[in-house]
């Protein structure tokens, strides 16, 4: 197939853009999660 | 979380067979042959990413207008959305455009409008990370969201017009070219298939969004005692 | 209308507050003879490129000297809070933009005019034909730049980074402004000028369109 490299290129950098995407809001999501259930503790035990 | 995985598989697969279709079940075209291929992967996201902005504007609309924390989180997760979607259009143009024509840029109408378009809600999310208070940030980057959503047809317009009266080289294919009726399935397939992934990436956004809200709040509460 | 009666009252206030010192009008129009100048660094003058060239670095010229001559407009009610005295003082707030719209309107218009005589001796391009025409797409123009430009201060006046931030929301947004008035003044300029009606349509049609959502949302932009 002529020109596949450019074909392979287009749906690479695409395919990243999206995972770069779902990455950066999963790892930011799990994070959140860990600060969430600290605090929550922090509150239980302050009641 | 085992239902979440299981919609993430289907769209994953939805997507992939997207992919499939556009290279096995598609025609190739005659001028260009193999590289315009690409072409179902970049207008239909596209489209995907023209209503993720779509759904910001109606989030925009309805923070202004009702003044709920949910339209807020909506609005935000619809624009970066929004503008990973055109940020694809963006890469995959040139991509397409650099073995056909030899140039990475052609300023084509419909690439160059998607730029203005990504540069809007670029600033529209550099607007909240300027605005400190949750409220106001809220409230003035809907009304930005507004005025940005309305320019868009008039972007698309003007640079269309301007864009006959001084041709240049067309990436896509001019707007009066058809689709080869199994071309149009293909492409109507993958216009739902991003559609999916977006509503997919949406959700995923949306969720961090209301965790960040509940946390705020759960901090006030902290505070209070 | 006490819309209306408001309205002209805070223009009047407008333009007197201006014509005082006149300091953004002058600091204005220099700052668009600095850029024209500059930019004819950029090319080589000819009859024919100032033709090509001119029309889209002026009206770029107006856009740059516009994001900046559209800070002040609600920074300045700022300090001692006036703002909040003009938002008591009008039972519309609509009128509050209606004056400031009309005011930056008028003001980007006058220095534009001042800056076509500078244009036309340092291009070489022939104005005095078209003079006319010329003001109607500048009036246009400026209503269009002028719009969302008065939205836009009453935003970034509250975001940090405010001298950034206004040209960074604004001159995206002016694309169909610049392209529909460089059009319109490049045709006024060739050697048969011609009056693009589908242009000015066009300009028309954004400014009805942004006027409109002003109308709308404009209360809410002075929200405390």
């Amino acid at each position: 197939m002529k020109n596949l490299d450019s074909i392979f290129a287009a749906y690479l950098f695409g395919w990243a853009v999206f995972f770069v995407f779902y990455l950066t809001v999963a790892k930011r999501a799990s994070a959140l999660r860990g600060d969430l259930d600290r605090l929550k503790d922090t509150l239980n035990r302050g009641k | 979380m085992l239902k979440r995985g299981v919609i993430g598989a289907a769209v994953l697969f939805l997507v992939g067979a997207a992919a499939y279709a556009s290279f096995y079940i598609a025609p190739e075209e005659r001028t260009m042959g193999a590289i315009q291929r690409i072409f179902y992967f970049h207008a239909a996201s596209a489209w995907a990413g023209m209503t993720a902005f779509l759904v910001c504007f109606l989030a925009n609309l309805t923070y202004v207008l009702r003044r709920n924390q949910k339209s807020d989180w909506l609005g935000v997760s619809a624009a970066e959305v929004g503008l990973a979607f055109t940020t694809v259009v963006l890469i995959t143009g040139p991509i397409w455009a650099h073995p056909v024509w030899g140039i990475w840029w052609t300023w084509d109408a419909r690439l160059t409008s998607t730029f203005v378009l990504w540069l809007l809600y670029v600033s529209y999310l550099l607007l909240r990370n300027m605005l400190e208070e949750p409220d106001r940030r809220a409230l003035l980057s809907a009304l930005f969201g507004i005025f940005a959503f309305l320019d868009v047809p008039l972007v698309f317009g003007a640079i269309r017009w301007w864009r006959t009266q001084h041709p240049q080289p067309v990436i896509m294919g001019s707007p009066g070219s058809g689709l080869e009726p199994t071309m149009s399935k293909v492409f109507f397939f993958s216009v739902l298939a991003m559609h999916a992934l977006m509503v997919l990436l949406l959700s995923e956004r949306y969720r961090l969004e209301k965790m960040r809200g509940d946390f705020q709040e759960l901090q006030r509460e902290a505070e209070a005692r | 209308m006490a819309t209306l009666s408001n309205t002209a009252v805070l223009l009047g206030k407008e333009v007197r507050t201006e014509f005082r010192s006149r300091e953004l009008l002058t600091t204005t129009v220099v700052f668009i003879v600095m850029v024209v100048v500059l930019f004819s660094f950029t090319f080589d003058p000819t009859s024919s490129e100032s033709r090509r060239f001119g029309p889209g670095l002026l009206w770029l010229a107006f856009l740059f000297a516009a994001s900046l001559m559209l800070q002040p407009c609600f920074l300045r009610e700022q300090t001692n809070d006036t703002l909040s005295a003009l938002r008591l003082s009008v039972s519309d707030p609509f009128a509050i933009f209606l004056a400031k719209l009309i005011a930056n309107t008028l003001f980007l218009f006058l220095t534009e005019v001042l800056m076509l005589p500078v244009f036309a001796v340092l291009y070489n391009v022939h104005l005095l034909a078209v003079t006319p025409q010329l003001a109607l797409v500048l009036f246009l123009g400026s209503l269009g730049v002028a719009i969302p430009g008065t939205a836009f201060s009453a935003i970034s006046a509250q975001a940090r980074l405010r001298e950034l931030m206004l040209p960074l929301l604004l001159l995206p947004l002016l694309t169909p402004v610049l392209i529909a008035s460089t059009e319109a003044t490049a045709a006024l300029l060739e050697p048969n000028p011609a009056l693009r009606k589908d242009w000015l349509g066009f300009l028309a049609t954004f400014d009805v369109v942004f006027l409109t959502a002003l109308w709308l949302f404009g209360e809410y932009l002075l929200e405390e």
